[in-house]
């Protein structure tokens, strides 16, 4: 069941390719296809991160204009503008809790991990796949140490050493339960794969 | 580095999590197009992006939909009602400016009782990995220190669930050093870090790795003092030594 909004949101993945060249030309229609297919998987992401629904709406304002000021640089034949949203709507979040929080923020990391060109060849329609739905069984099967990591990585954009100061714990501790929790997704993936 | 060094580092560089030098080197070789990094990179940036669905589905407001089309120029907002929402909003800011100072102490509230959760979830966690492998059927039980002023305790193993450490006198660590227990084989092979902890203040200290442990293969447990980052091999003397029988 908790998919089913993703799958909603994402329907019709495999017509990406058109729809971003409708973005390159300026269709306002297309902005208005893409906020339906991302919109809520966009937005339930920032507010995860941000936890406040005026500030994540603003934030998913600011990303879907963000896509569609630079669409022009994206490859629409091979690229996958999915994951590439969610990379810009992660960072505007992130940038906000770190600048809210007065820690230190990195425009130009930022910069380049939403860079499109990282998203070329990426499997089409990749977050309403099988193996989205594999991930999230991973992660919820994760020991709440390893789950942490992995959330507060993913959500909060926290370095392990912010992390092993807010979990009170040492260092190498977090280290530890960082490539713990990446190796056990990889392997519970590689298994459900396997078996599938 | 060559990509076969950087093999463990793709994920996290995918996360933000990677660092010197193998950040550097990562995009080093993205760079110059290493066809290797660029596929595992991109196959490490996929799992990433699918963290993204582990966030509970919701739905935004309506209106957000035409903010953003107004906002690129695709649609127009209508201002039949201007008048009407312009008091509105009068009323509205005044309700939020003294609105905003409560909100404001209620989320730093929220924050805090959200990571006492997490701690207690972690502290949770680890007394029921203890309890398991006290309670398994086949855990040996190794007493250490019994001649000796500090530390004493017991070592627990179990060969499916792992090793339990449950110590007393064992001073807390300097600032920026923290414990690292380790199994070491038998036959001079090289021992596995088993983990790091702190002992508290009272000097007491329980630590708990789940691993799985070929028990007639292994020699003794023991803990050595590493700076806080950890170490790949034991680089003090070790401060508890239990032999396994």
């Amino acid at each position: 069941m908790w998919l089913l909004p993703l799958f909603l949101a994402v329907s019709g993945a495999e017509g990406d390719a058109e729809l971003v060249l409708r973005l390159q030309r300026r269709d306002p229609r297309a902005l208005a296809e893409l906020y339906d297919r991302y919109g809520r998987v966009a937005y339930a992401l920032i507010l995860r991160v941000v936890r406040d629904v005026g500030t994540a709406e603003d934030l998913v304002q600011e990303t879907f204009l963000r896509v569609w000021t630079r669409a022009q640089a994206f490859d629409a034949e091979r690229g996958s503008i999915g994951p590439w949203l969610l990379a810009v709507a992660r960072n505007r979040a992130i940038d906000y809790l770190r600048s809210a929080g007065g820690r230190e923020r990195n425009s130009v990391e930022f910069e380049e991990s939403e860079h499109p060109s990282l998203f070329i060849n990426m499997e089409q329609g990749i977050l309403a796949s099988d193996r989205a739905r594999r991930v999230k069984a991973a992660v919820e099967k994760l020991s709440a140490s390893h789950r942490q990591v992995i959330e507060l990585a993913y959500f909060e954009g926290l370095t392990q050493t912010e992390m092993a100061e807010r979990m009170g714990q040492p260092l190498g501790t977090v280290k530890t339960w960082v490539r713990a929790a990446l190796k056990n997704l990889r392997d519970q993936i590689s298994t459900a794969e396997a078996s599938a | 580095m060559n990509c076969s060094e950087l093999r463990d580092h793709y994920q996290l560089y995918a996360l933000g999590l990677a660092e010197e030098p193998e950040r550097s080197e990562i995009r080093d070789h993205l760079d110059r197009g290493c066809e290797v990094c660029m596929r595992e990179v991109k196959q490490a940036r996929e799992l990433t992006a699918m963290v993204a669905s582990t966030a509970a589905p919701l739905v935004p407001s309506p209106r957000l939909r035409k903010r953003i089309l107004a906002a690129a120029g695709a649609e127009s907002y209508s201002f039949g009602w201007a008048a009407g929402l312009a008091g509105v909003a009068a009323l509205s800011l005044c309700a939020a400016l003294y609105f905003a100072g409560r909100e404001r102490q209620y989320f730093a509230e929220s924050a805090t009782l959200r990571a006492q959760t997490r701690s207690q979830d972690i502290e949770l966690t680890r007394l029921n990995e203890a309890f398991a492998i006290l309670n398994g059927v086949d855990t040996t039980v190794t007493t250490f220190g019994e001649k000796q002023p500090k530390p004493k305790g017991r070592v627990f193993c179990n060969p499916s669930m792992g090793v339990l450490l449950i110590a007393s006198n064992l001073p807390m660590a300097p600032a920026g050093k923290a414990y690292e227990m380790w199994v070491i084989p038998k036959g001079g092979k090289a021992p596995v870090s088993a983990g790091m902890f702190q002992a508290r203040s009272d000097g007491t200290a329980m630590h708990t790795e789940m691993i799985s442990m070929d028990m007639s293969n292994t020699a003794a447990v023991a803990v050595t003092l590493e700076d806080a980052a950890g170490a790949n091999a034991p680089t003090t003397t070790p401060v508890i030594v239990a032999a396994l029988q």
